[in-house]
């Protein structure tokens, strides 16, 4: 599995059967997805209600870049008006009133599946439309807002419109020193694969660690070396509407995930291969001992004879 | 030995043949606490039973330090770090193995200051163990380490490279999926192709 989802399974696996089958059945779980993004599924008063509570670190900032009415033209009739305590955004789901066509339950499920990645989309949305804006003015030195989203502590999207161009910036966090060298290969890697002709046509990345992009520079001062920042360049040609959009942007916002899944799984190949190595060591090492006869010597009587 | 370079091997048979006339040990107890029985070159408690140092380098970023005494040796081998990534991946290797010295009876649990990993030798050792087949381990474990760290190396690249271009080949297929649009090829690779295309097709037409 060398890409990752863009829906979360879980949800997906636990709405199929109520939603979809039409089973009521008692939940009551906390499920969890990248960037700290927490879902409760409830069935607080009867087995056909179910209510889904999402919570999202940087939900105020994508009501700010529009997700309000993305929220209202996707999943408007089941939202719940009173929020639960602790989270964002709540959803209901009577099992008695949802559509007969079975397949339609099967996209709604799809959709809840698919929240946060929809939510997230939302200021993306919205830099290329700027984008396609400037074009059609002709505006070549448009001062568009920088948006940022916080999705994780210290770790920020910058997205900006221009007047050819949407520039995405990711700043992430290495944690650990491995994962800074780890990281800063995979990132070179990305930098260069684009010289290869089958990917040619990729958006351009640029990588830099310490030392922020042009573009935010002015928001940050200069961090410590355990901050990279990774910008994508991203044409019309990426983001032509319909299915192009939608699938550049499922990308694109999972590109931290991503690369973070990728650092650990290759520390966890590391490991197993050192397990390995180290094995073979204590065997070279444990041939240098001579094997001690072990063999029991017995008198002609059929004691055991002891050596002194 | 399989095939090492022409300085690994000069290299590795100074170390061997040293190693070989160095580990004569015997049993010595202590001569300033009664009853005590230490690895001299651990604790230095006289002067004249410590012998010299000897160190054998093939460069400077590859080295061993040897250092014996009347009942123990200590061994230190400096390991080959090219980069950062190499750096990060020794470290981690030997502490690895570091974390299991109870099981490498010889192993010391912290390598000599500058060096990345160290072994102590006693007399105990060598009455349990064949000293040749333990010259042959330090010999293997030198060989082998720098081996290891390499193709681990090699394989976070590879790893790293196949990450990057299916990630972004991804995003490349999105553009496939217009039909009819503008193609973005540099020109020099387009005339490569046109050019491939020109000569498969004449090569069509003179065999049909």
């Amino acid at each position: 599995m060398i890409l990752l989802d863009y829906h979360n399974v879980v949800i997906e696996e636990t709405l199929k059967q109520p939603i979809v089958g039409l089973e009521p059945a008692v939940l009551d779980m906390t499920v969890v997805d990248f960037d700290g993004v927490s879902y409760r599924i409830s069935t607080p008063q009867s087995k056909n209600i179910i209510r889904f509570s999402m919570l999202m670190q940087c939900f105020k900032e994508l009501i700010q870049w529009g997700a309000q009415e993305m929220l209202q033209k996707e999943y408007g009739a089941y939202i719940l008006p009173q929020t639960e305590s602790g989270y964002d955004f709540s959803l209901e789901f009577d099992l008695q009133k949802l559509p007969e066509d079975k397949e339609e339950r099967e996209t709604l499920v799809k959709k809840v599946s698919l929240i946060k990645r929809n939510l997230l989309a939302q200021p993306f949305e919205r830099a290329f439309e700027q984008q396609a804006q400037y074009e059609a003015e002709e505006q070549t030195n448009p001062t568009p807002i920088l948006m940022q989203i916080h999705y994780r502590d210290q770790e920020t999207i910058y997205i900006q419109a221009q007047y050819d161009r949407v520039t995405v910036i990711f700043s992430t966090l290495f944690k650990e020193e491995t994962d800074r060298i780890f990281g800063r290969v995979f990132l070179q890697e990305f930098v260069d694969a684009r010289r290869r002709p089958a990917i040619q046509k990729a958006p351009q990345v640029l990588y830099s660690s310490k030392d922020p992009p042009l573009e935010i520079r002015h928001l940050t001062e200069p961090q410590n070396e355990n901050v990279g920042y990774v910008t994508f360049v991203l044409f019309p040609r990426h983001f032509v509407e319909g299915e192009v959009r939608e699938k550049t942007i499922s990308q694109i916002q999972l590109f931290r995930d991503y690369l973070h899944y990728h650092i650990k799984c290759s520390k966890a190949y590391m490991h197993s291969r050192m397990r390995a190595r180290v094995q073979a060591f204590l065997k070279v090492l444990n041939r240098a001992k001579p094997e001690s006869p072990t063999v029991e010597k017995k008198t002609i009587t059929g004691k055991t004879l002891v050596r002194a | 030995m399989p095939f090492v370079s022409n300085t690994l091997r000069p290299y590795l048979a100074a170390v061997r043949s040293t190693l070989t006339a160095v580990l004569c040990l015997e049993n010595f107890s202590s001569q300033v606490v009664e009853r005590h029985n230490k690895p001299e070159v651990e604790a230095r408690s006289s002067p004249e039973i410590v012998l010299n140092p000897l160190t054998i380098s093939r460069n400077e970023n590859e080295k061993v330090l040897i250092e014996p005494s009347v009942n123990s040796i200590r061994i230190s081998i400096k390991i080959k770090q090219a980069d950062e990534i190499e750096g990060i991946l020794c470290h981690k290797f030997t502490r690895f193995m570091m974390l299991r010295a109870e099981n490498f009876i010889i192993l010391r649990r912290k390598p000599i200051n500058g060096y990345d990993i160290s072994f102590l030798i006693t007399n105990f050792h060598m009455e349990q163990m064949y000293k040749h087949k333990l010259v042959d381990f330090i010999i293997q474990f030198m060989e082998e380490v720098d081996k290891e760290i390499s193709e681990m190396k090699l394989s976070l690249n590879a790893r790293a490279r196949i990450v990057a271009e299916s990630y972004l080949s991804q995003l490349t297929q999105t553009c496939e999926l217009i039909p009819g649009h503008k193609r973005n090829f540099s020109n020099f690779n387009f005339l490569n192709k046109s050019k491939v295309l020109s000569y498969r097709n004449f090569r069509i037409s003179e065999q049909g």
